[in-house]
């Protein structure tokens, strides 16, 4: 059956591949979407062409940090409950492997080069550090209570961790495993994110409702960025995920129960439009041509599209129960 | 079988503990592990123009309103109800602003009741909830008081066991519906705001 069902899905391929060829103005790419739902432990596949979920992947439990290999064949995905971090095969879209991370791992990050993973474990407080040739651990880093966030420089020399008790974004030697410094920010630092050109990290702040900006050769920060929607009580407004477009020009920043999506103008740090999404808006993901930014609405279970130049939803589409995390194929 | 019996009662006695200790200290008596908020408030579900010429017009309109306790009612299935709403819209050609704003006001009003209304029910169970652990832990030390007595009363051990039996039971089964109506807050939540974004995409 599945033998059988692969090679129509080959003849379908190439009869695809053929079209392609001769029809030089094919229509756009589509994309394969991943997204980890936390509470009906399972990932939904969405294809960006069609935007409908074309796969349901059944995986361990309380599934959230999810993303891709760098060469585009596994996703992984940190099943918390099941205290390690499983590997789906994006051909046969199963699970095939798994990783031996620390306890409960919520989100983890990969150098440029896809070699080293670096995993937040929320309950021992300690970063863990795996070869991904070879699926081995290679160590662990002790850091701060409860680590969150996890994000690496683009040049892969420093690894930020922030933590949600200390309410400060750790910065890490990659190679000495060592914390060089700690910057404060506001309470509960939730997510952090590197300009592509390193000039500086953003930090989500849940609680505090802000998006710090650091200096990160300086360990400063150099600005704030704070949220206000009218009718809106302030604890309401709970920054969490943030994408910033390839020239760095404009961040998109989730503000969980707002139900929205604030698109900020990085040169000038102000917040220049609203996007009313979906509920409790976590994480988001552009398709790789930037046209499209897809969020995970936790509460309303489903995914907003973003079309980013037009910074309008253009369509929602109902994934599995408490939609978290979303990686789509390089 | 007492034996059973005070194990029951110890155990259901630790599920009221965590009960109460999960508690917003601002919601004593809110029994959920969802946290407790009061009202929806009408930006986080709506983006689209403001509704204060509107307020309570909705009733007056006998076809909004109809389309209203429709909407609200959970035996609805949401995909009706959002289907309900573009072939309504659809239909109001170019009264759709005012339509749109006048058929969200009321689901806002109607939805926003039901919640409430579910949510001081929940908190009435709670209440007596409580009451029910304190008289069978009151019970329970009774029973063990007859049990060590000489000589026993094996006529009231039976009784009093009996009596604790069937409390814990009731106490168990509206433990186990509490835990399900504590959901229901939030489907209201997401159907009000479901219909509100079908809503404010067909105005635009």
């Amino acid at each position: 059956m599945q033998a059988e069902m692969r090679k129509q899905m080959l003849r379908t391929w190439r009869v695809g591949l053929l079209f392609g060829l001769a029809l030089a103005a094919a229509p756009a790419h589509a994309f394969i979407a991943y997204v980890s739902n936390e509470k009906s432990n399972t990932v939904s596949v969405i294809d960006t062409d069609s935007w409908t979920v074309t796969k349901t992947i059944k995986v361990g439990q309380r599934p959230r940090g999810i993303d891709f290999t760098r060469d585009g064949k596994f996703v992984m995905v940190a099943v918390g409950d099941d205290d390690t971090i499983q590997m789906i095969d994006a051909k046969t879209q199963t699970v095939v492997d798994s990783l031996p991370s620390g306890p409960d791992p919520e989100l983890f990050a990969q150098d440029a080069a896809g070699k080293v993973l670096y995993v937040a474990n929320e309950n021992d407080n300690t970063v863990t550090v795996i070869d991904l040739e070879k699926r081995a651990r290679l160590g662990d880093i002790q850091v701060g209570v409860e680590p969150e966030g996890m994000t690496i420089s683009p040049d892969g020399k420093t690894l930020i961790n922030t933590s949600e008790t200390t309410n400060m974004a750790h910065f890490i030697d990659t190679s000495s495993r060592q914390i060089v410094a700690n910057v404060l920010v506001d309470a509960r630092p939730r997510f952090a994110e590197f300009k592509h050109d390193a000039s500086e990290l953003w930090v989500s702040s849940e609680i505090g409702g802000t998006v710090s900006i650091i200096d990160p050769a300086k360990h400063e920060v150099t600005g704030k960025i704070n949220f206000e929607i009218p009718g809106l009580r302030k604890e309401a407004i709970q920054p969490v995920g943030i994408g910033m477009t390839r020239d760095d020009k404009t961040a998109f920043i989730a503000l969980g129960p707002a139900n929205r999506i604030a698109v900020v103008d990085t040169a000038s740090r102000k917040v220049t439009k609203y996007l009313l999404v979906g509920q409790r808006v976590w994480h988001m993901a552009f398709t790789p041509d930037e046209k499209f930014l897809l969020t995970t609405n936790g509460v309303s279970n489903d995914v907003s599209v973003i079309d980013v130049a037009a910074q309008k939803v253009i369509k929602t589409i109902q994934v599995g129960e408490l939609p978290w995390g979303i990686t789509i194929a390089p | 079988m007492t034996v059973r019996v005070l194990a029951m009662a110890a155990l259901m006695l630790a599920a009221a503990g965590t009960a109460a200790r999960a508690a917003d200290p601002r919601y004593p008596d809110w029994p959920c592990t969802q946290a407790k908020v009061p009202e929806i408030s009408l930006a986080a579900v709506w983006a689209g123009p403001s509704l204060d010429d509107v307020q309570n017009k909705w009733k007056d309109d006998a076809k909004v309103s109809a389309l209203v306790a429709k909407l609200s009612a959970r035996k609805t299935p949401l995909e009706e109800a959002e289907k309900l709403v573009k072939e309504f819209l659809a239909g109001s050609a170019a009264d759709k602003t005012a339509n749109a704003k006048l058929l969200f006001a009321g689901l806002f009003d109607t939805l926003n009741a039901q919640r409430s209304q579910v949510m001081s029910g929940l908190e009435r169970v709670s209440r007596k909830q409580r009451e029910a652990a304190d008289k069978i832990r009151e019970e329970s030390v009774q029973l063990q008081a007859l049990q060590g007595a000489t000589p026993r009363d094996e006529a009231k051990v039976e009784a009093l066991s009996n009596e604790l039996i069937w409390k814990t039971r009731i106490f168990e089964d509206r433990h186990k519906v509490v835990r399900f109506v504590c959901e229901v807050p939030t489907t209201i939540d997401q159907r009000l705001f479901a219909l509100g974004r079908v809503i404010q995409q067909e105005m635009e």
